[in-house]
C-alpha cells in the first residue's frame, strides 16, 4: 500500500484530492439535501463583546483579554529572548534578529533621519510588535465566546472562536489617535505653532491658491486617523468575517450543509494567506506610516 | 435607474445586502486595478534593475496595502448601510 502510495507523481495526487474533494461534495449533497435558510444565527453575534465582570467602563470582555495576551506576549517574548542571547544564534534568536532588523532598518531608518530614529524607535518597535502580536493570536481558536458553552467533563467550557482585538473598531481608534497626537505634538515643539501650520502648505504654493490648498491640506491631515484606523481594522474583520463564512458560516446560514465541505479548501487557503501575509502586513503599514507621519511633521514639505 | 433597482431589491427582501453587494463590489474593482498595476509594475522595475530588487519589494508591500484598504473603504461603507438600515 505504502509502495503503492509513493508511486503516484503529484499531478494524480491532486487529481485524487479533488475527486475526493467533489465526490464528498455529492455524496453530502445526495445525503443531506437542501436545507432551509437559518435566521437564527447571527453572523455579527461572532464579533459581539459581551462583559465578564461589571465594572463598569473597566469591564473585562474578550477584547480585553485578547489586548492583555498581546502586550504579555510582547514583553515576554523580547525579554525571554534577550535574557539567552547567544553569540552563535540558535533558530529562535535568528528569527526575532530578523524581525528586529525589520524594525530598526526598514521601519524606523527607511524613513526618518538617523538622529530621530534613536528617539522613536523604542516607541515605533513596541507599535509594530504589539499590534503583530494581536494580528496573530487573533488567528488562534481561543475559547472566549461565552454567549454558547460547551461541556466537557461537567465544565461548562466557552466555544473556541477565532477573535482579534484589532478587529474591533476602538483598538486600532486609540492607537491612531495616539501617533495623530504624537506627530502634531512633535511637529509642534520643533517648529513652532506658526511653523508647524505653515509646513502644511506644500511648497510653492502661492497666491490666492491658497484658501483652497490650505483647507485641503488639514482636512488631509485629519483624513490619516480614519484611513489608519480604518485599514487595519477592516482587514482584519474582513479576513474574520470571510475565514468565518467559508468555514461553515455560510452552510449554516443558508442551510445547505455540503457548504460547509465544499468550502473548506476555501477557507484553509483564506486562513493562511491571512496568517501568512495580511497579520505581519498590516502591522508593517501601521508602524510604518507612523513613522512616516512622524519624521513629516518635523521637516518641511 | 438605481432607485428602480433597489425597489425591485425592496420588493424581494434584498435591499440589506444590497449596500455591502455594491460597496464591496465596486471597492474589489477599483482594487483589483490597483493591485494588478502595483504588481505589474514591480514586475517591470525589477526585470530592468534586478539589483534594486530589495528596495523594490518593500515599497511594493507599502502600495500593495494602501490600495488594498481602498477596498476596504466600500466594504466599510456598504456594512454602515447594513447596520443602519
Amino acid at each position: 500500500m505504502t509502495d503503492r502510495l509513493n508511486k503516484l507523481t503529484n499531478k494524480q495526487i491532486l487529481w485524487i484530492l479533488v475527486g475526493v474533494w467533489l465526490g464528498g461534495t455529492i455524496i453530502l449533497i445526495a445525503a443531506l439535501g437542501f436545507g432551509h435558510r437559518n435566521n437564527e444565527f447571527q453572523i455579527q453575534n461572532e464579533f459581539k463583546l459581551v462583559n465578564w465582570t461589571h465594572w463598569g467602563v473597566f469591564s473585562i470582555n474578550r477584547a480585553v483579554v485578547y489586548l492583555f495576551l498581546a502586550a504579555f506576549l510582547t514583553v515576554g517574548t523580547m525579554l525571554w529572548i534577550s535574557r539567552r542571547m547567544q553569540m552563535r544564534p540558535n533558530r529562535v534568536q535568528t528569527a526575532v534578529e530578523t524581525l528586529y532588523s525589520l524594525m530598526r532598518d526598514n521601519i524606523t531608518r527607511g524613513n526618518m533621519p538617523d538622529s530621530m530614529a534613536r528617539t522613536w524607535f523604542p516607541f515605533l518597535a513596541a507599535l509594530f510588535l504589539f499590534l503583530w502580536w494581536s494580528n496573530i493570536i487573533g488567528y488562534l481558536p481561543l475559547p472566549t465566546n461565552s454567549e454558547q458553552t460547551f461541556n466537557l467533563f461537567g465544565a461548562h467550557i466557552p466555544s473556541f472562536a477565532l477573535y482579534a482585538s484589532t478587529a474591533n473598531i476602538s483598538v486600532p481608534l486609540v492607537l491612531a489617535v495616539i501617533v495623530f497626537v504624537i506627530f502634531n505634538v512633535v511637529g509642534i515643539t520643533k517648529q513652532g505653532p506658526i511653523g508647524y501650520t505653515k509646513s502644511l502648505i506644500p511648497s510653492g504654493v502661492h497666491g490666492p491658491i491658497l484658501l483652497l490648498i490650505f483647507p485641503l491640506e488639514v482636512v488631509s491631515t485629519f483624513t490619516r486617523l480614519i484611513s489608519l484606523t480604518v485599514r487595519l481594522f477592516a482587514n482584519i474583520l474582513a479576513g474574520h468575517l470571510i475565514i468565518l463564512f467559508m468555514a461553515g458560516g455560510l452552510a449554516v446560514i443558508l442551510g445547505l450543509s455540503f457548504l460547509g465541505w465544499a468550502l473548506l479548501p476555501v477557507a484553509v487557503l483564506v486562513y493562511l494567506f491571512e496568517l501568512g501575509l495580511i497579520a505581519t502586513l498590516q502591522a508593517f503599514i501601521f508602524a510604518t506610516l507612523a513613522a512616516i507621519y512622524i519624521a513629516g511633521s518635523v521637516t518641511h514639505h | 435607474m438605481l432607485t428602480h433597482v433597489l425597489s425591485l431589491g425592496a420588493a424581494s427582501g434584498l435591499t440589506k445586502g444590497f449596500g455591502i453587494a455594491i460597496g464591496g463590489g465596486l471597492g474589489a474593482v477599483g482594487a483589483g486595478v490597483g493591485i494588478g498595476i502595483i504588481f505589474g509594475k514591480v514586475i517591470e522595475a525589477v526585470t530592468r534593475q534586478p539589483e534594486m530588487r530589495d528596495e523594490i519589494t518593500s515599497i511594493q508591500w507599502l502600495g500593495f496595502a494602501l490600495t488594498e484598504a481602498v477596498f476596504f473603504y466600500g466594504l466599510v461603507a456598504g456594512l454602515l448601510s447594513y447596520v443602519l438600515t
